[in-house]
């Protein structure tokens, strides 16, 4: 607070518009659960934060905060394990901005995130994820379960709520209970199913998912699975593509299996029809 | 209304002919001889242009006319027709222009100009013009001289020479025997002059005749004094 | 959204040495919906004459049928080929009738002179503005990314193999930085005496 503690008058809490601390101002006291409450994190100190935001984040003229809204991430649980598969692609509008974004989140040796809709979002509140997890783990001398850790996150996110954070994110792992999937988002959601996709190629996923997919799948034909999902998808949505990202969750953590550029496996795909 | 419920005054005679056009072509065969020559590098287009008084003022109206830069026309026959005629081809020429930023070639006025002819052939309400058209003309695209005529009925033929008005029949003839096809635009000029004298009565002089000239710098009539050195040069 | 992205498009046309490319992506999609990947986006005009057009789908195929009409018109009653500087007055006339209320497409001609076999490239505005150039043209979803490669690959007097791979190698970066275009790229290299046209292999993605 170097800046804030010269220039004091000008930055004094009750007259600036953005105030450090803006706990104060919720109707419901979170503190205890946030992991921020101490930190430097501003936002606007009105009554109404969310209403203030959405007038200035949703505004086509705005400074361009999104990045990564289309996308394509999958996962599943089967008899052994977890797959995740990404695709690896960022734009900022039609425009091709990378096609090498890594959107698997190596939370820890044994807990995976997956990077759908703001980058920079997912990968902060993912950060202080990992932050809470190995403190729980200190705490409790054990691993934190991933049906925990991805609670933590959802209620991380909820405080946030309609302050214009953009996150769908999968959140898997394997615990006590076996392989773990949840599903959580900035709306405040958190799911567990077998299957999820997210993102904007995530229907394409699904089409290859829901048709290939079975609990007994092999580890070989499951990598394959979540592999063919992800390159069906960058081939109909033009807001995916770059490489898919291959990892396989097991019961002494995650493996990265493959990194593969997609232009490889269309090519590769079409010869297998003929 | 009214226009709905003319009627064409060009209708078949028991015999099958059109007789209207055939009248129209009477008109033509009785006005001032004009010929048309092309030759190697140009076309030369001619006409009689004579007036029944001393006191008439020569120089002022024109018979030979252009209608781009290098596309011209004369007549035989109805002078009031004809200046419809110019005014129409001026005016289909410039839409060409408009549309395809290009000169129109010398064949598709004709086209053009010989569809306005024949459409006065068969609507209601009007009768056919009483002129027949010389078109001299340079191809830009394909960097050649073009000579068509024109008649009544919207028939246009392409010519190597050619005669209208009073005495076709005799100029014609002539143009037969004096043609050739390596003839030069100078040559042609001559040869013009000479077939409008061989019916011509009186004393041919720069202002009783008209000449147009056309080759690859264009189309124009020519001057009083350009053409009193031609009949210098035939005499 | 723009009108003019909603399917997508790409199409680049360039100048060789007595000889002219023109190039297109294949992609036909709604929005983020790829739906086709041989969509035609380059009309043959004439022996020597293409047409390429990027925008708005349907427009393409309306405006490629009503040139084709109105050319197959001009051909009979003039009995001869067109130019391609007269055949660009003709997209001019035509885009240019529809001034307040536009088809949303930008054409791209390439062509020689059907007597000269001077190479034309040109393309137009979507009421019909035309601007020809001497080096390259451009236009479609990815006319920044088009630009910069051909500002930076492009040299004057490409022999028809080498203009081959500028063109295929410009528009193939190009659209691989474009979320809207690409998934397979069509060359047409027209020659005095031959056009070749190639299928270039792309990212599908």
């Amino acid at each position: 607070m170097a800046l804030a503690s010269v220039c004091e008058e000008t930055f004094g809490s009750n007259s600036s518009r953005f105030s450090s601390h803006p706990r104060v101002d919720f109707g419901v006291n979170f503190t205890a659960d946030d992991p921020l409450a101490n930190s430097k994190f501003t936002v606007p100190a009105v009554a109404e934060p969310a209403d203030f935001l959405a007038n200035i984040a949703d505004s086509e003229t705005g400074p361009k905060i999104r990045f990564l809204h289309g996308t394509t991430t999958l996962g599943f649980k089967f008899e052994h394990g977890v797959v995740i598969a990404v695709d690896s692609r960022a734009t900022a509008g039609p425009y091709i901005a990378s096609q090498s974004v890594k959107k698997v989140i190596e939370i820890n040796p044994y807990l995976l995130g997956t990077m759908a809709g703001g980058a920079a979002d997912c990968a902060f509140w993912e950060r202080v994820l990992a932050e809470q997890c190995r403190i729980y783990e200190l705490r409790n001398k054990e691993r934190i379960s991933v049906a925990a850790a991805s609670k933590l996150l959802a209620n991380m996110l909820y405080n946030y709520k309609g302050m214009g954070l953009s996150v769908g994110t999968m959140i898997c792992g394997w615990d006590k209970r076996g392989p773990g999937l949840y599903y959580v988002d900035s709306d405040g959601n958190r799911l567990t199913n077998n299957i999820f996709s997210v993102g904007s190629g995530s229907p394409y996923a699904y089409g290859v998912l829901d048709e290939g997919y079975k609990w007994e799948l092999s580890v070989e034909d499951a990598l394959d699975l979540g592999q063919r999902a992800i390159y069906h998808a960058t081939h109909r949505d033009a807001y995916s593509g770059g490489v898919v990202n291959l990892y396989h969750m097991q019961e002494t953590g995650w493996v990265k299996i493959s990194s593969t550029d997609v232009k490889d496996l269309h090519y590769r795909y079409q010869d297998e029809k003929k | 209304m009214t226009e709905q419920y003319s009627f064409s005054l060009t209708t078949f005679s028991p015999s099958g002919k059109l007789v209207q056009i055939e009248y129209a072509l009477n008109a033509v065969a009785a006005g001032a001889p004009s010929v048309g020559i092309k030759a190697s590098n140009g076309v030369v287009i001619a006409t009689e242009k004579k007036h029944k008084s001393v006191l008439y003022e020569e120089q002022s109206v024109h018979k030979v006319e252009g209608i781009t830069k290098n596309l011209g026309m004369v007549y035989s026959g109805m002078g009031p027709d004809y200046r419809l005629m110019v005014r129409q081809a001026r005016k289909l020429a410039q839409n060409y222009f408009l549309q395809y930023q290009e000169q129109i070639p010398t064949s598709q006025l004709v086209q053009r100009v010989a569809s306005v002819m024949q459409e006065y052939t068969q609507k209601g309400g009007v009768r056919p013009f009483g002129v027949s058209l010389l078109v001299a003309g340079w191809d830009e695209d394909e960097a050649r001289p073009y000579l068509f005529q024109c008649d009544p009925s919207g028939a246009y033929f392409p010519w190597k020479a050619t005669a209208m008005g009073k005495n076709h029949v005799s100029g014609k003839t002539f143009l037969e025997k004096r043609y050739n096809e390596d003839m030069e635009l100078e040559d042609a000029v001559h040869t013009a002059i000479l077939t409008l004298k061989e019916s011509f009565e009186g004393q041919m002089n720069e202002d009783n005749i008209e000449i147009g000239i056309c080759n690859e710098t264009g189309f124009r009539r020519l001057a009083p004094a350009e053409v009193k050195d031609y009949l210098a040069s035939i005499a | 959204m723009s009108i003019m992205s909603y399917n997508g498009s790409a199409v680049v046309a360039m100048i060789g040495k007595d000889c002219v490319g023109i190039a297109s992506d294949r992609r036909f999609g709604v929005q983020a919906q790829t739906v086709s990947m041989n969509a035609q986006k380059i009309f043959t005009m004439g022996p020597r004459l293409y047409l390429g057009l990027s925008g708005l789908a349907t427009d393409i195929t309306t405006v490629s049928n009503r040139l084709k009409f109105r050319l197959n018109l001009y051909t009979l009653r003039e009995n001869r080929d067109v130019k391609p500087e007269t055949f660009m007055s003709m997209v001019s006339n035509l885009l240019y009738e529809r001034r307040f209320g536009p088809y949303f497409i930008e054409p791209v001609i390439a062509g020689l002179d059907p007597k000269t076999y001077k190479p034309f490239i040109c393309n137009l505005d979507l009421i019909g503005c035309p601007m020809f150039t001497d080096d390259f043209v451009v236009a479609g979803t990815c006319t920044e990314q088009l630009y910069g490669m051909c500002e930076s690959v492009w040299v004057p007097d490409l022999a028809p193999d080498d203009l081959f791979e500028t063109l295929s190698q410009g528009l193939l970066n190009a659209v691989d930085r474009d979320a809207l275009a690409g998934w397979g790229v069509v060359v047409h290299i027209i020659e005095k005496d031959k056009v070749t046209t190639r299928e270039v292999k792309a990212r599908m993605d």
